[in-house]
């Protein structure tokens, strides 16, 4: 297990090599000056050429790759082009936002999903199974950003039980968190939930027709003991595999969600410094991405023989 | 010697109506919080440093300059009680107000003027402005004397009729005055240390800014506001600036009562929100230039017969309308409508002329040759601005085509000069000079520059040297002309700004500065 672990970390670090140069690259591609951002329309040559001084920008791009890389080994990812602030802690802090919010919903989305999977699935075929998948394939269907505003308009503004905009940690006022954070969890889980019932009802179906599972009825066990038993163990398996890439996924950032309801997660500052080609910042958020993909999957992997004794590590 | 400082009768009157209307009548109310919404978050709390329009709008509540822009965009005393400007217009000699205290408690002095000035001419500081005091803009600073505790003496190298427009601008911070605690001991910066009458209080970054109550702020004697000047007196305890990227939650924001205002919304936005009962909008024109911008060193542009076909193909009143549903006027001048030298030489624009455009068109020999104009979506303004022109354009005989580009890239190429037509907005400048200086310049040098001619630079140069008011409107007339004739631009309009706020939000008004001002509000108890 612990070879296993290290193997993973171990293949994570080319990986980020590989990425730090790619982002570092790609966004350079990408036209647009930051300086010239930041100086708008009224940037004049001398005022233009003193800025991408002070950003390091006058330098080679080789220059800046190696003096950028040679401070992120030594932990630091440097300072945000528009705001000036350090983006280590500036990224940890934001990506604590998005990953509350990811984590909670992606929970909530299982819990309800995977048993409405599961009776999707016993009752393949009746009108409760048409039902469920319709709902799935609407909640799937729907973007989240519409969604997130039709719950804003109904409970933010036509009954007035929600905040509309703001946010609040946890660790300031937890009621008052918890009233921020409502809609983007239930608008986020809703969204999931559609995806991993539809999973989860797909592979139950699947075990359902397998011969164990005709044999544990046979041998006279009640539905209910098939199903949690037997049924839903193995069944889990790819469900969980979905849970980890939506996780993954949704760690990169809601970045419209986000915006919807103005908290201050990593997709918007990402999105901010694409618009700002701040490029510290966006290298940092990528970096930070990729990692916590990497360490996401290693989680899943981990866990994965729990579900499906099969599967040796 | 010129003398600026007491306010006429008329504009008395006015800041006193406007006062009437919402501000004296409002006592401050215990523990009141003015909720404001804003697009984007602030870039930093430097005064005209690290800053964009959202810093200014936040900074310009925390410090305030010697001089600043009054309601009509003229110059006016701040922290200054007479500006005295001498006959050769080389020295400018400002008396200070008596009473007026920092945020920290110090009363001001000539000495903090000084050593606050001498900071934004150390290039260490790389305050925005100063090529507009250095020599590289205009005049040069070439000496600061506080011959006592209330005087301050700026001596230039030349006559500049913009030195103090230029300490006024917003873009600038107002040309700040701060006290040196505003720096750490290792003399970086710390925080605004101001006499604003808001206090920086706490700003949690992509969430909101929030500013308190100067309790010790020592208000101008005028009835009331008047622009960035006259008695600016805080009416609530605290202002909270909140910020929400998406124009829909913003939206939502204030119909739910999340939020009390939101200085800047669209006009379909508006027109949506007034119809809401609790929700009042407040319209005022800005002084941006909005137009087409021309590449004249483009084989096919740089004949002028075309770029006037193109000039006549546009049906400026329809367009302008549909722009800005019904708010704003076209104005084909670089001199904005609400300047005080948009006077009938500047109404003087182009004729809706499709015949006319026709018949260039057909002398210049143009037989449907492709014109790529630049548009973006960031600013739905000048990607419809585009499309619209595109439209009526093809009406006349005219082939451009739409190249939508990300902002940052379509900027990119501003500054190179690398297109062939562009739909563009140039943000406010609040003196004529400031407006055509954005505009002309030799293009050899500077590419971005879209009218590149030696007469009018001349004339230009002239402008910004002269002090005589009289004298200045004859030559922005004689540019105006100019311009017309070369047509480097079409010059479309210059927009609107709409604030939207719910009823128990008094005393607040859009201006043509744009930029909120949030002394003199006060929130209606609930």
């Amino acid at each position: 297990m612990l070879r296993f672990i290290l193997q993973k970390l171990g293949m994570a670090v080319p990986t980020l090599l590989l990425i730090s140069l790619m982002v570092f690259a790609l966004i350079r591609l990408v036209p647009g000056d930051p300086a010239l951002l930041m100086l708008g329309d009224m940037a004049d040559p001398q005022s233009l050429a003193d800025m991408r001084r002070t950003l390091g920008l006058d330098h080679s791009l080789v220059t800046q790759f190696l003096i950028w890389f040679k401070a992120v080994l030594s932990g630091d990812l440097g300072f945000s082009i528009s705001t000036r602030e350090a983006v280590l802690p500036l990224i940890l802090e934001r990506f604590a936002v998005s990953a509350g919010i990811v984590l909670v919903a992606v929970l909530l989305a299982t819990l309800i999903a995977v048993p409405v999977g599961l009776l999707a699935a016993w009752k393949q075929n009746s009108a409760l199974d048409l039902g469920l998948v319709m709902s799935a394939t609407l909640l799937l269907s729907i973007p989240s950003f519409w969604l997130g505003l039709l719950l804003l308009y109904a409970f933010g503004i036509k009954l007035g039980w929600l905040p509309v905009v703001g946010y609040v940690s946890f660790a300031q006022d937890p009621w008052q968190a918890l009233s921020y954070l409502v809609l983007p969890i239930v608008t986020l889980t809703l969204v999931e939930v559609g995806a991993i019932t539809r999973m989860a009802r797909a592979s139950t179906i699947e075990v359902l027709r397998l011969e164990y599972i005709a044999h544990a009825r046979a041998k006279g066990l009640s539905e209910r003991a098939v199903l949690w038993r037997h049924a839903l163990r193995n069944a889990f398996a790819p469900t969980w595999t979905l849970v980890g890439l939506i996780l993954g996924n949704l760690l990169g950032g809601i970045a419209v969600l986000e915006t919807v309801f103005t908290l201050p997660g990593i997709g918007r500052l990402m999105v901010d410094a694409i618009f700002a080609r701040d490029y510290p910042v966006l290298q940092g958020c990528l970096l930070l991405i990729t990692f916590v993909y990497v360490l996401v999957n290693l989680f899943v992997d981990l866990l994965y023989p729990l579900f499906d004794p099969r599967v040796k590590l | 010697m010129h003398r600026f400082h007491s306010p006429s009768l008329a504009r008395s009157l006015r800041v006193a109506s406007l006062a009437a209307i919402g501000v004296l009548a409002q006592p401050a109310l215990a523990d009141t919080t003015l909720r404001v919404g804003l697009g984007a978050d602030i870039r930093s709390t430097e005064p005209g440093v690290n800053r964009d329009e959202n810093t200014d709008t936040v900074i310009l509540h925390v410090v305030e300059g010697l001089v600043a822009h009054r309601e009509d965009a003229s110059v006016g005393p701040l922290l200054a009680s007479a500006v005295d400007v001498s006959d050769d217009g080389l020295t400018y000699r400002f008396t200070l107000r008596d009473g007026v205290h920092f945020h920290n408690g110090a009363t001001l002095s000539s000495a903090e003027v000084k050593w606050t000035w001498q900071r934004y001419l150390d290039p260490k500081t790389q305050w925005r402005c100063l090529p507009e005091f250095d020599g590289r803009g205009g005049a040069k600073i070439v000496a600061i004397d506080t011959p006592d505790p209330r005087t301050v003496v700026f001596t230039l190298d030349q006559p500049n009729a913009l030195f103090l427009a230029s300490m006024s601008r917003p873009d600038c911070g107002g040309a700040g005055i701060l006290h040196p605690d505003s720096l750490a001991a290792d003399g970086s910066w710390k925080a605004p240390v101001g006499t604003g009458p808001f206090t920086f209080a706490e700003w949690k970054p992509g969430q909101y800014v929030r500013l308190a109550r100067f309790k010790d702020y020592s208000a101008r004697a005028e009835a009331g506001p008047d622009g960035f000047t006259g008695n600016k007196q805080a009416l609530v305890d605290n202002l909270r600036f909140m910020i929400i990227p998406d124009p829909s939650s913003a939206k939502a924001a204030l119909l739910s009562n999340n939020v009390d205002l939101l200085p800047d919304v669209t006009a379909s936005d508006a027109q949506e929100l007034k119809a809401v009962p609790g929700i009042q909008v407040s319209v005022s024109p800005i002084m941006a230039i909005c137009g087409l911008l021309f590449q004249t060193n483009d084989p096919l542009l740089k004949d002028v017969r075309i770029r006037q076909a193109i000039a006549h193909s546009l049906d400026y009143g329809q367009m302008v309308t549909a722009l800005s549903n019904g708010l704003s006027q076209p104005n084909n001048s670089a001199i904005p409508q609400t300047s005080a030298f948009h006077d009938e030489v500047a109404k003087q624009g182009y004729r809706y002329d499709p015949e006319e455009a026709r018949r260039l068109l057909k002398e210049a020999g143009y037989k449907g040759q492709p014109i790529r104009m630049i548009v973006n979506k960031r600013y739905q303004q000048m990607f419809d601005m585009g499309v619209l022109s595109q439209a009526m354009a093809q009406a006349s005989g005219l082939n451009i085509q739409m190249e939508t580009l990300e902002w940052g890239t379509q900027l990119e190429r501003y500054q190179s000069g690398n297109y062939q037509m562009m739909s563009f907005s140039y943000s406010s400048r609040l003196d004529p000079a400031l407006g055509f200086d954005s505009l002309m310049g030799d293009k050899s040098k500077e590419p971005r520059k879209v009218w590149d001619n030696p007469q009018a630079q001349a004339l230009l140069r002239e402008a910004v040297r002269e002090n005589d008011t009289g004298k200045r409107q004859a030559l922005f007339d004689r540019l105006h002309q100019l311009m017309i004739e070369d047509t480097p631009m079409v010059i479309i309009y210059n927009g609107t700004v709409i604030g939207a706020l719910r009823d128990s939000t008094r005393g607040y008004h859009s201006w043509p500065v744009a930029k909120p001002r949030l002394w003199g509000v006060s929130l209606a108890a609930k």
